[in-house]
C-alpha cells in the first residue's frame, strides 16, 4: 500500500493529513474518530501496529499510532488533554498493541480504558515517583 | 580381627575409597578432555576434576532454611557409601571381588540404585521448585532405563546360569568374552543405552538439564555436600563401567606381553576406560531429549533389544 | 493442582535477566506472566538529553548484537530530519556491514539455541564459525562489537581494496559451513525431536500480535523491511525473503540459517556493484523542526526509530521500538500448552534481546538512588 492509499482509506476520519514521501504519511485525528480511522485501516488488511508513542506536548499529550500499511508507515496522532488523559484502548482492534499502551500508561500517565492488563511493564511495581516522560519530570 | 582390618583396608584403600576415588576422578578428567577435542576446543587438563572437587570441599555449606535438614544431609552420605560398596563387590583385580556374597548381581543392581534414590531424596527435600522438578524427572527416567538394564543383566545371568559376578568372569575366562556371542550383542547395546540414562549423560541428562532447571535435584547443594555428591556420581561412572566389563567384556583378565605378566587390574581399567569413552562419544553427538521422548525410547528400543537377548539365551 | 515455576531473573536459560512466572500442572504449562524491566537503562530520556552526535553512540549501545542496526536506524532518522541524501558508496558500505551483522547475529543465535537443547557440540561449532564473521567485521570497522560504522551523513570508515579478497575468502568459508549446518539441522534425529512442532505460532496469531522478523516469517508472514520499505542500498540489490509456513521452532531455525546464505549473496552483490566516491556529507548540528521515522530490518526484525527535531542540536523526542519488544506478546500462545522442557528453546527461538526491549527511561542525577543511573554510570556502561 502506498502512503497515498493509506490516507485515502481514513480521509473521512482525520482533521488534517500530509504525505511526506512515497512511503510516509502523517495524519491528525480527534478522540471522537480515531477508532473509526483504525477500523477503516483494519478493513484494508492493516494488522500491524509498529508502536505507539506518547509525547508530552505542553497542554496535551500526543498519542501517535505508527501503523505498518504494506510498505508504508502511517503516523496517526490523537491529542489527549493533560487534564483528563483518558482514551479507549485499541487492543480489541489490534491485540498486538497491548504492551505499547502499557508503556504509554506508565511513562506518561495516560489511561487506556478497557485495557486487559494495565500493570507496570518497565518500571518497578512500587514506583510512586510520577511519570518519567512528562516534560517537567524531576524527582 | 584381621578380617575386620582387611575389610577396612579394602573399603578405604583398595579397591575402595582411595583407589576408586582417584581412578574415577581421573577417568572423568579424561572424558572432559576428549569431549573438548571432539568439540573443537582444548578443554581442561585431565586433573581438573580433582581441582574442582577439592575446591568444593573448601566452600561454604549452605542448607536452605525450609529444607528438611536430616534427609538433605544424609542423602549425599548414603549415596557415597553405597557406591563405594559397589566397588567392593565388583571383580577388580581377579575373578574374586573384595567382598564375596552369594548372589551379588542382585546386590549390585540394588546398590547401584541407591545413589539415584539419594539424589531424588535430596532434590525433594531441598524445598526448591527446580529440585522437585528434577527429582520427579529422575523418578520417571529411572523407570525407563532400569528395566532395560535389569533385563540385559538377566540375559547374561541366564547364559552363565549363575547370579554371581565371579562366575561371570570365570566363565568368560574359559569361553571367551560374552560380547563375542552374537546372542548377547543386543543385550550389550541395550545396557550401553541404559547406562547413558543411568549416568545422566546427554541425550538423557534430563533430570539435571541446566538450561531448564538450573541443576535439577542438586540445585540447592553447595560446598562439601555437593563435593560428595559429585564424587559419588564420578565413582558411579567407574562402577557402572566396571559392571558392564564384568558382564560382557570378560572382567579383569591378567595377560602377558612379551613375558611380562600384567595384572588383571590393568585390563579392567582399560576396558572401563573404553566404555567411558563410548559414553563420551554418545554425549557429544546428540542433543538432549524430553523426558517423555526418553522414556519412550527406553521402553521401545532398549527394552526390545534386551528382551531379544533374553529370549535367545533361554 | 498448579505449581508455579519461576524462570528468571537469573537463570541459566536466559542470557539477559527477565522474569517469567509459569503456572504448570506436572510438566504442562497452563499460563505465563511476563515481567520485563530488568535491563531498563534510561535510553529514551538519555537520547533527549544529548545532541544528535552524542545520541548516535548511545543509540548504538542499546544492544550489542544489533548495534549496527540501531546505529543505522538512528543516523537514517537524523538524515531524514535534516533532509540530507548520503553518498552512494556510504549506502553500500552500510548495507554490507548490516548483512555481516545479520550473519553474526544468526550464528550466535544458532549456537545459543543448540545450547538450549543440550547439544553442546553444535554450540561450540557454531561459535567457532562465528569467529570468521567477527574477523571480517574487525577488519572493516576496527571492532568486534559496536562497530560505529555509521556517522550522521555517511559512514565513518571506508572499505579498502585489500579488504576485498579477505571478505571473499571469509564468505566462502561461511557459506560452506552454513550449508553443512542446514543439512545437519534438517536431518539430526535429536534436533528434530526437540524442535519440530514445538512452540507453534500460527500465521493468524503472528499477525494479530504484530510479530516481526524471522520469527514472523517462520509463521508464514511475508514481511521484510529490506524489501517493503527499502533503505540503504537494498532497493538496488536483488535478494530473496525467506519464509516457512509451519511456525514451529524448527521453522525458525531453518529461516535464520537460510537468511545467512541470502546475506552472503547480498554482500557479494554489494561488493560487486559498489560505487566509488565520497563516504560522508556534512550535516549541520542544528536540525530544523521536523519529524521522521526510519525502519530497518535488524537481525531480529523490524526496528523503528521515530524522531522529532525542534531546531536545536538535541532532539525533542526520540522513540525506539526494537524488534524483540514486538515479539514478546506472541510468546504467550507459544508457551501455553507446551511443557517445561520446551521453555528454553521456545524462548530462544524468538531470539530475545532484552537489552533492546528494556531501553525505556528513568534517569535522574540528583537522587543518588542505587537503581537510577547517573550520566557517569551510563557512560561507563557504554564503554
Amino acid at each position: 500500500m502506498k502512503a497515498s492509499e493509506a490516507l485515502e482509506a481514513i480521509e473521512n476520519y482525520v482533521v488534517e493529513s500530509k504525505i511526506l514521501d512515497e512511503r510516509r504519511a502523517i495524519a491528525v485525528t480527534d478522540l471522537a474518530r480515531y477508532r473509526d480511522a483504525l477500523f477503516a485501516l483494519k478493513n484494508k488488511d492493516v494488522r500491524h501496529v509498529s508502536t505507539i508513542t506518547g509525547i508530552d506536548a505542553g497542554e496535551d499529550i500526543a498519542v501517535i499510532y505508527h501503523l505498518h500499511c504494506g510498505g508504508s508507515l502511517l503516523n496517526l496522532k490523537v491529542m489527549v488533554p493533560k487534564k483528563d488523559p483518558r482514551l479507549r484502548t485499541v487492543t480489541d482492534i489490534f491485540p498486538g498493541a497491548a504492551l505499547y499502551e502499557r508503556e504509554v500508561m506508565e511513562m506518561l500517565g495516560v489511561t487506556f480504558e478497557g485495557h486487559p492488563d494495565p500493570s507496570r511493564i518497565f518500571l518497578p511495581d512500587d514506583w510512586k515517583e510520577g511519570h518519567p516522560l512528562r516534560k517537567g519530570w524531576k524527582k | 580381627m584381621t578380617e575386620a582390618l582387611s575389610f577396612l583396608l579394602a573399603y578405604l584403600i583398595f579397591p575402595g575409597l582411595l583407589f576408586t576415588g582417584a581412578v574415577s576422578l581421573l577417568f572423568v578428567g579424561i572424558d572432559r578432555k576428549i569431549a573438548a577435542h571432539m568439540q573443537n576446543r582444548i578443554g581442561p587438563p585431565i586433573w581438573q576434576e580433582f581441582f574442582d572437587v577439592g575446591k568444593l570441599f573448601g566452600k561454604e555449606d549452605i542448607t536452605p532454611s525450609s529444607a528438611q535438614t536430616t534427609v538433605f544431609t544424609l542423602a549425599p552420605l548414603l549415596a557415597f557409601g553405597a557406591i563405594v560398596a559397589v566397588m567392593l563387590l565388583l571383580p577388580v583385580n581377579s575373578a574374586q571381588p573384595a567382598l564375596v556374597l552369594v548372589a551379588d548381581l542382585i546386590a549390585i543392581i540394588y546398590l547401584l540404585n541407591i545413589p539415584a534414590i539419594c539424589v531424588m531424596l535430596g532434590g525433594y527435600s531441598s524445598a526448591c521448585p527446580f529440585g522437585a522438578s528434577g527429582a520427579s524427572r529422575y523418578v520417571v527416567q529411572l523407570f525407563g532405563y532400569e528395566l532395560a538394564f535389569i533385563i540385559a543383566a538377566l540375559a547374561v545371568a541366564v547364559k552363565v546360569d549363575s547370579l554371581s559376578l565371579s562366575d561371570f568372569v570365570s566363565y568368560q575366562a574359559q569361553n571367551g568374552w560374552l560380547v563375542l556371542d552374537w546372542r548377547l550383542l543386543p543385550a550389550l547395546i541395550a545396557s550401553l543405552i541404559a547406562i547413558q540414562g543411568k549416568l545422566l549423560r546427554v541425550p538423557f541428562d534430563i533430570p539435571e538439564a541446566e538450561v531448564e532447571i538450573v541443576h535439577g535435584p542438586l540445585t540447592e547443594y553447595s560446598g562439601p555436600k555437593l563435593a560428595l555428591m559429585r564424587i559419588a556420581y564420578d565413582i558411579e561412572i567407574l562402577a557402572v563401567a566396571g559392571f558392564i566389563t564384568a558382564l560382557f567384556l570378560g572382567g579383569p583378565t591378567p595377560f602377558n606381553i612379551g613375558g611380562v605378566q600384567i595384572p588383571g587390574i590393568v585390563s579392567f581399567l582399560i576396558k572401563c576406560l573404553a566404555i567411558v569413552l563410548f559414553t563420551t562419544t554418545l554425549r557429544c553427538i546428540a542433543a538432549r531429549l524430553r523426558i517423555d521422548q526418553a522414556v519412550r525410547f527406553f521402553w521401545t528400543f532398549a527394552v526390545i533389544l534386551a528382551v531379544m537377548s533374553l529370549l535367545l539365551v533361554i | 493442582m498448579t505449581f508455579v515455576v519461576p524462570i528468571g531473573p537469573q537463570h541459566p536459560a536466559l542470557l539477559e535477566p527477565e522474569h517469567f512466572r509459569f503456572e504448570v500442572r506436572g510438566e504442562e504449562i497452563i499460563d505465563v506472566k511476563i515481567r520485563l524491566g530488568y535491563m531498563h537503562r534510561g535510553i529514551e530520556r538519555g537520547l533527549m538529553d544529548r545532541t544528535y552526535y552524542q545520541g548516535l553512540y548511545l543509540a548504538e549501545r542499546i544492544c550489542g548484537i544489533c548495534s549496527h542496526a540501531h546505529n543505522l536506524c538512528f543516523s537514517q532518522t537524523v538524515e531524514r530530519l535534516a533532509g540530507v541524501e548520503i553518498p552512494d558508496r556510504a549506502r553500500y558500505i552500510r548495507t554490507i556491514v548490516a548483512e555481516l551483522e545479520r550473519i553474526h547475529s544468526h550464528l550466535l543465535w544458532a549456537g545459543v539455541a543448540a545450547h538450549e537443547i543440550g547439544f553442546i557440540t553444535l554450540f561450540m561449532l557454531f561459535w567457532r564459525d562465528r569467529e570468521h564473521v567477527q574477523d571480517l567485521l574487525e577488519m572493516i570497522s576496527g571492532n568486534r562489537c559496536y562497530y560505529s560504522m555509521c556517522a550522521i551523513g555517511g559512514t565513518r570508515r571506508d572499505m579498502r581494496p585489500e579488504h576485498l579478497p579477505k571478505i571473499d575468502r571469509g564468505l566462502k568459508v561461511l557459506e560452506k559451513a552454513t550449508k553443512h549446518y542446514v543439512s545437519v539441522a534438517t536431518s539430526d534425529r535429536t534436533i528434530l525431536a526437540r524442535c519440530e512442532n514445538i512452540g507453534v505460532l500460527t500465521k493468524q496469531d503472528a499477525r494479530n500480535f504484530c510479530a516481526v522478523g524471522p520469527h514472523a516469517r517462520a509463521s508464514g508472514v511475508d514481511v521484510d523491511m529490506r524489501r517493503d520499505d527499502p533503505y540503504a542500498a537494498y532497493a538496488e540489490i536483488p535478494f530473496g525473503v525467506v519464509t516457512q509456513s509451519e511456525g514451529d521452532v524448527f521453522a525458525r531455525v531453518v529461516v535464520r540459517l537460510r537468511e545467512v546464505l541470502e546475506a552472503i549473496g547480498i554482500i557479494r552483490h554489494a561488493l560487486d556493484k559498489m560505487p566509488t566516491g565520497p563516504i560522508r556529507t556534512r550535516v549541520r548540528a542544528k536540525i530544523p523542526p521536523n519529524e521522521a521515522t526510519s525502519r530497518v530490518e535488524a537481525p531480529r526484525g523490524e526496528l523503528l526509530h521515530f524522531g522529532i527535531s525542534n531546531g536545536t542540536e538535541k532532539p525533542e523526542r526520540w522513540r525506539v521500538r526494537p524488534p524483540t519488544y514486538a515479539n514478546i506478546p506472541s510468546l504467550v500462545p507459544m508457551f501455553v500448552g507446551g511443557t517445561i522442557a520446551e521453555i528454553p528453546i521456545v524462548l530462544a527461538s524468538i531470539d530475545p534481546c532484552m537489552c533492546c526491549t528494556d531501553r525505556v527511561t528513568i534517569v535522574d542525577v540528583t537522587t543518588g538512588k542505587s537503581r537510577i543511573l547517573t550520566m557517569e554510570e551510563l557512560r561507563r556502561m557504554a564503554r
